[in-house]
């Protein structure tokens, strides 16, 4: 039996992981953890097997459908996209499971947590094989509503709760928009179809909408005034949800707080399974992209917005978490300008960005893990009470240091020596230089560059805080089991080395998905629809350029050092309520307040809801009017009735009287 | 033989006594006979009409309608002998529990 | 060949009546239970023999009634009205289990209410004669007139006069849009006949296009009302808040306003004499629907009423399914009616279950009852998830249909209705996390999770909400059919 076959039960398997968890974990050992490590175990085996035969054969995907209802299908489409995605989510949500076992063994609801992981892992791997956008985003929903529960892994505590809830409403927003992008596209694409779509065609799926991009583009419609065409409108939509569920400024607000969840949680959100969705999505949907006027600039500058406003945050932030936080925020960014600069690279773009993506996977994963270890180990994630854990945990810190150095992209340039983040951040910031070529605009560009080095700052100020000088209060801590360390030195290797050894083979293997046997695209044409001039990349930068990440990379790591490790400046004076700019940062640019207190609160529920409550009460007024009406008008004809014979007599024999007067009188006329 | 205009006339004569007395007592045993006089200046008409067509159908009919008047009084003083002993009066301005 | 409609009308009524008559709360619940049950095998079996390739009515009945009037005894379901008594005789078993230990007065007449509510609006659904149609529609009122003001909550008899005469002055201009077609159509042809498929196809004959609208206007009217739609809702908040548990499920049940738009408004819409001013009355009445119940309910403090808002918002996508008119969006449309009636159903038992045993609804006096209702959360989580339209489950199904759908014909107006949507998560997250999450509320006392009665009754029907979300042919595929006939009659005529 080939495994292509095979391919449904990626996500089959943890999807009945989660049922079999849900129902029976409670009476297995560890909450039945033996249940989704197995089930996505295959997967994990299933999704490399199909990524090397593929590899192989790039022009051969995995492509099955079946009718839904209606003109819409599921199915599943296995390109080297969706392959290298799903081996990586697997993967690293192996590791994450493993460790786990241990990181959950005291806490009350393990089964639960393991159901409910499963389902989140299950719903991703979903969204990856999706060979339809309306699939893609129902797995998409089950991933926001999975990271709600887990988020809320904790419900009895007020501030997960609030997490939980705000997480799930900001990514609302960005799936409001994408729905509505797919909206526009199906009425689109119904009207191409006069209404009649013949049996076996499946008008949502990938093949069907990237053959009528062309017609797609053809379309206008006037929205506020402006004339746009539709393939920038759902573009822009698409990018939307994107930007909801993969941090972007400006709804990355609810990223930070999603550290509420446990801690493993946080590794599967920001490594494996939630944020990278809307990456995948833009790489996904990369051909209607790239035939969009504007969409990819808008990409271009969210994303490298959102690389640098998050890295100044992430400078002041005191909590482990939320510095690694506001960093995958940051490097999401980073991913999403790789897909913006496909303005000027073309279909190279989504090699970079999802190169950067895996990597990044793997070294956030570890960042993640490695807090989790500290964390559990020692029972606080305030870095000012911490200091000098690397003498307790050695295994951990040596881990946290290969992932800080692949996070800031230390290596060589010119050479294939380096860490994994090294190819690809300096591929996507050497882009970004090409995109400015292009173009014309620098912005993105400087932006990548500065970030790069507030990522360095942000990354060796937490290294330095937490794991060298000397502890700053008695926390007593003690290295992690060996089911936390194994999957970290797993991790640390991958961090390392992935990066050197792909590199060559994964951008022109992922570049080639959208020619194979399931779509055909000719990326070239389509950027003439768009407005763009690709350029065909050649090593002809300055070595300035070159150069350049390092060097920003090595000053924030020499900063950091001189200030958190030797102490020659003393922060006290920067860092005070005093300080305006220290306030804003430390503030979070007034975001909570703005968004949640203003916009929510005030506008939304205190204005528009009671405004409707008014409304409503007038409505109910209305009708008690009426019948108010009918009651008044009784009052006052049942004064007729006086209950006395004589006024009836009176009555009739004056009625009677009339009558046959009126009669009388008529005959007369007549 | 009396010309029958003048038996309507005397009929009308009674049945408008009665119907003034209808519209103006207040006590129920008058109001009663009031009804009966209307009744009977009604029953006087019948007479009347039968005996000016030679035909004995209207006398029938009278004495068909004085036996409901006789009815009619019987249920209608039993009915205000009973107020009377719930209300110690017969005045219908007292007897208002049906209005409004 | 038994008379299977017939018999799913009436079993319901005589088991009503058997009941009424039954001294003990333990017998009138198993007679309850007997007559549902029944009521879903044959359901069942009429499922299973239903040919939902074919738009046609089926399993018709006809017999003479009022020959010199034109009144017949006429039933017969078509893909519309299929699923919506497969709705009906679903949920009722699981609500009389779910009533199974409470303790009421006169369960005898409880029992015959529900069953009487059950018959009259199954009668409803199959009625293919105005007069009987009429006949039950009305009928559907009495039982649940007396449940809100016998059981009801502190202002029931305020709620269930208000609910009876609003709804009931409805009917009556519906009835008047009845008569004026009825007459219509008798001065046309010269013989008189109320036999609904027969009068629907005679509308497009009259000769005066102000008679038309106003005919189609009153039959509008009598059905918006029942749906409801804004701007004449305000009896339903009222009414499924004051009601009790089970009688706010045999609210939700009443699906006879939709079906009405489904069976009567859109076959007669594109001969009307202005479609257009039709399709955009509906329209924005049921985009403004679903945007104002939202935020109505955004603003509720009792969880109850907030369900009951947000019944109104997910009724507003019947409307703006209906009147998107593209197959899609009216068997979305459709499937909404069918899904909404899964989901509200155990939307309000929730409620119910709460209400009884912390004995307050106010969102804000709960808290952290997750902790002590496990199984509670659990289902609560699911239909509230279902209710905000997650997709997997059915409601999302039908949003997406009705909004796609009406998005072809009506692009702003489905704008409207988009933008609930965060809106209409706003308040299903913020209830969940007031009422089941945090800290738990010491004042409440000690609570017991649900028994095992409700479990199974609540668990089925939210397993149905997941089945009909992940597989919705079994009945998406006959609404599919009829649509696709109706369709094709505004593409006759051009609209």
């Amino acid at each position: 039996m080939a495994v292509e076959n095979l391919a449904f039960l990626i996500p089959v398997l943890p999807a009945l992981a989660f049922v079999l968890t849900f129902f029976l974990g409670k009476k297995l050992p560890n909450g039945g953890s033996i249940i989704p490590i197995t089930a996505i175990a295959i997967s994990f085996v299933i999704s490399l097997l199909i990524t090397l035969k593929l590899l192989a054969n790039p022009e051969e995907v995995v492509s099955q459908s079946y009718s839904w209802f209606a003109m819409l299908n599921i199915g599943i489409l296995v390109d080297p996209l969706a392959a290298v995605m799903l081996t990586m989510v697997t993967f690293a949500s192996l590791l994450i499971h493993i460790y786990s076992t241990g990181y959950m063994s005291h806490d009350k609801a393990p089964s639960r947590y393991f159901a409910e992981t499963a389902l989140f892992t299950a719903s991703m791997l979903g969204l990856i094989l999706s060979d339809n956008i309306l699939q893609l985003f129902i797995c998409w929903e089950l991933v926001g509503v999975c990271s709600y529960l887990l988020i809320g892994f904790w419900f009895e505590k007020p501030s997960a709760a609030t997490a939980a809830k705000k997480a799930f409403l900001t990514t609302r927003i960005g799936d409001v928009m994408f729905l509505t992008g797919i909206i526009v596209l199906f009425a689109d694409l119904y009207k191409m179809f006069n209404g009649t779509i013949p049996d076996g065609v499946f008008i949502l799926r990938f093949d069907e909408i990237f053959a009528h991009i062309p017609e797609i583009a053809a379309i206008n419609s006037t929205i506020l005034g402006m004339e746009v065409s539709h393939i920038t409108l759902i573009t822009l939509l698409f990018f939307g949800g994107a930007v909801g569920k993969s941090g972007q400024f400006p709804l990355h607000v609810w990223l930070p707080d999603a550290m509420e969840g446990p801690t493993t949680v946080s590794a599967l959100i920001h490594a494996a399974t939630m944020v990278t969705a809307g990456v995948y999505l833009v790489a996904r949907t990369f051909p209607m992209f790239i035939a969009a006027p504007d969409s990819l600039m808008v990409v271009a500058y969210v994303g490298a917005f959102t690389a640098l406003f998050a890295g100044t945050m992430g400078i002041v932030m005191n909590d482990l978490k939320r510095v690694l936080a506001y960093s995958t925020v940051s490097q999401l960014g980073y991913m999403m300008l790789g897909l913006g600069v496909g303005a000027a690279v073309g279909a190279e773009a989504v090699g970079i960005s999802i190169f950067h993506l895996v990597n990044h996977a793997f070294f956030k994963a570890l960042l993640f893990l490695c807090a989790g270890s500290v964390i559990h180990a020692v029972g606080t994630h305030d870095m000012r009470q911490l200091g000098g854990v690397a003498k307790v945990m050695p295994i951990t810190a040596a881990t946290m240091i290969i992932a800080s150095l692949a996070l800031t992209g230390m290596g060589i340039p010119g050479t294939s020596i380096g860490t994994s983040g090294f190819f690809s951040k300096d591929a996507i910031i050497e882009s970004a230089y090409l995109f400015g070529e292009s173009t014309g605009t620098w912005l993105p560009y400087l932006f990548s560059i500065a970030a790069a080095l507030l990522t360095s700052l942000y990354i060796f100020r937490l290294v330095f805080m937490t794991f060298y000088g000397k502890p700053r209060t008695d926390y007593g801590g003690h290295e992690s089991p060996a089911s936390m360390t194994i999957p970290l030195s797993i991790f640390a290797l991958l961090a390392l080395i992935f990066g050197g050894l792909t590199a060559e083979k994964f951008n022109t293997f992922v570049s080639e998905t959208f020619v194979n046997n399931f779509v055909h695209v000719d990326i070239h044409e389509l950027a003439t629809l768009g407005g763009y001039h690709l350029v065909e990349h050649a090593g002809h930068e300055p070595l300035l350029v070159l150069w350049m990440p390092l060097i920003v990379a090595l000053a924030g790591l020499v900063i950091a050092y001189l200030v958190y490790g030797l102490k020659i400046v003393n922060m006290d004076s920067l860092v005070s309520r005093n300080n305006p700019i220290y306030k804003l940062l430390y503030n979070r640019y007034y975001q909570n307040s703005i968004f949640t207190n203003f916009v929510s609160v005030k506008v939304i529920y205190e204005g528009f809801a009671f405004a409707g409550r008014a409304v409503d009460r007038g409505f109910d007024w209305t009708v008690k009017w009426f019948s108010d009406l009918a009651i008044e008008s009784g009052e006052s004809l049942r004064q007729f009735q006086t209950g006395a014979v004589q006024n009836y007599a009176t009555a009739v024999i004056t009625g009677v009287s009339l009558l046959v007067i009126l009669v009388k009188v008529v005959m007369e006329v007549l | 033989m009396i010309p029958v205009a003048l038996y309507l006339a005397v009929a009308a004569v009674i049945f408008s006594i009665g119907l003034y007395g209808l519209m103006t007592q207040r006590s129920g045993i008058r109001i009663l006979m009031c009804v009966e006089l209307m009744l009977n200046a009604a029953n006087l008409n019948l007479v009347a009409f039968s005996s000016y067509h030679d035909d004995l159908t209207g006398q029938v009919f009278a004495l068909f309608s004085i036996a409901l008047a006789a009815c009619e009084a019987a249920i209608g003083f039993a009915i205000l002998m009973a107020l009377y002993r719930m209300k110690d009066t017969i005045s219908l301005d007292h007897i208002n529990i049906l209005r409004w | 060949m038994m008379p299977i409609l017939s018999m799913i009308v009436l079993i319901p009524l005589i088991f009503a009546a058997l009941a009424l008559f039954t001294k003990t709360k333990e017998q009138a619940r198993v007679i309850a239970l007997a007559g549902t049950v029944i009521v879903l095998l044959l359901t069942v079996y009429m499922y299973v023999n239903f040919d939902s390739t074919i738009a046609d009515n089926q399993f018709e009945e006809l017999a003479q009634w009022v020959p010199s009037l034109g009144i017949t005894y006429h039933l017969g379901v078509d893909g519309i009205a299929m699923p919506l008594i497969l709705l009906n005789a679903i949920v009722l078993p699981f609500l009389v289990l779910f009533t199974w230990n409470d303790e009421r007065k006169s369960p005898n007449r409880f029992y015959a209410c529900i069953l009487a509510t059950e018959g009259a609006v199954i009668g409803v659904f199959t009625a293919l004669d105005f007069f009987l149609f009429y006949i039950f529609w009305e009928l559907t009122l009495v039982p649940l007139f007396f449940m809100v003001s016998i059981w009801g909550g502190p202002n029931k008899h305020k709620a269930a006069i208000k609910f009876f005469i609003y709804t009931h002055v409805a009917s009556l201009v519906m009835l008047l849009g009845i008569f004026g077609l009825y007459f219509a159509a008798w001065d046309m042809t010269g013989t008189p006949t109320l036999d609904i498929p027969t009068l629907i196809s005679q509308f497009q004959f009259i000769e005066s296009g102000a008679a038309k609208d106003m005919i189609f206007l009153a039959l509008l009217f009598g059905f918006i009302v029942k749906i409801p739609s804004f701007p004449f809702h305000s009896w339903q908040p009222d009414a499924y808040t004051e009601a009790p548990t089970a009688g706010s499920v045999l609210f939700v049940m009443l699906k006879i306003g939709g079906y009405g738009l489904f069976k009567v408004m859109l076959p007669m819409l594109p001969f009307t004499a202005s479609p257009n001013l039709m399709i955009t009355i509906m329209a924005v009445l049921g985009s403004v629907s679903v945007l104002y119940g939202a935020f109505l309910a955004l603003s509720q403090k009792d969880l109850k009423r907030m369900v009951a808002y947000s019944s109104v918002s997910h009724m507003g996508y019947v409307t703006l399914g209906a009147a998107g008119l593209v197959s899609l969006s009216v068997s979305g449309a459709m499937f909404q009616q069918f899904s909404h009636g899964l989901i509200m159903s155990v939307m309000f038992m929730s409620c119910g279950i709460i209400k009884n045993t912390t004995g307050t609804r106010i969102i804000n006096d709960l808290g952290g009852l997750a902790q002590k209702m496990p199984k509670l959360a659990v289902i609560m989580v699911m239909t509230f998830m279902a209710s905000l339209g997650l997709p997997g489950l059915s409601g999302f199904i039908a949003e997406v249909s009705v909004l796609a759908g009406s998005f072809v014909n009506l692009p702003s107006y489905v704008m409207i209705a988009v933008s609930a949507i965060v809106i209409t998560a706003a308040y299903h997250l913020w209830a969940l996390q007031r009422a089941m999450f945090g800290v738990y509320n010491e004042k409440l006392g000690t609570v017991t999770d649900i028994d095992t009665f409700q479990t199974v009754s609540m668990g089925v029907i939210a397993i149905l909400v997941l089945y009909f979300g992940l597989n919705p042919s079994p009945v998406l595929e006959m609404m599919l059919t009829n649509s696709d006939q109706i369709v094709s009659l505004m593409a006759v005529m051009g609209v």
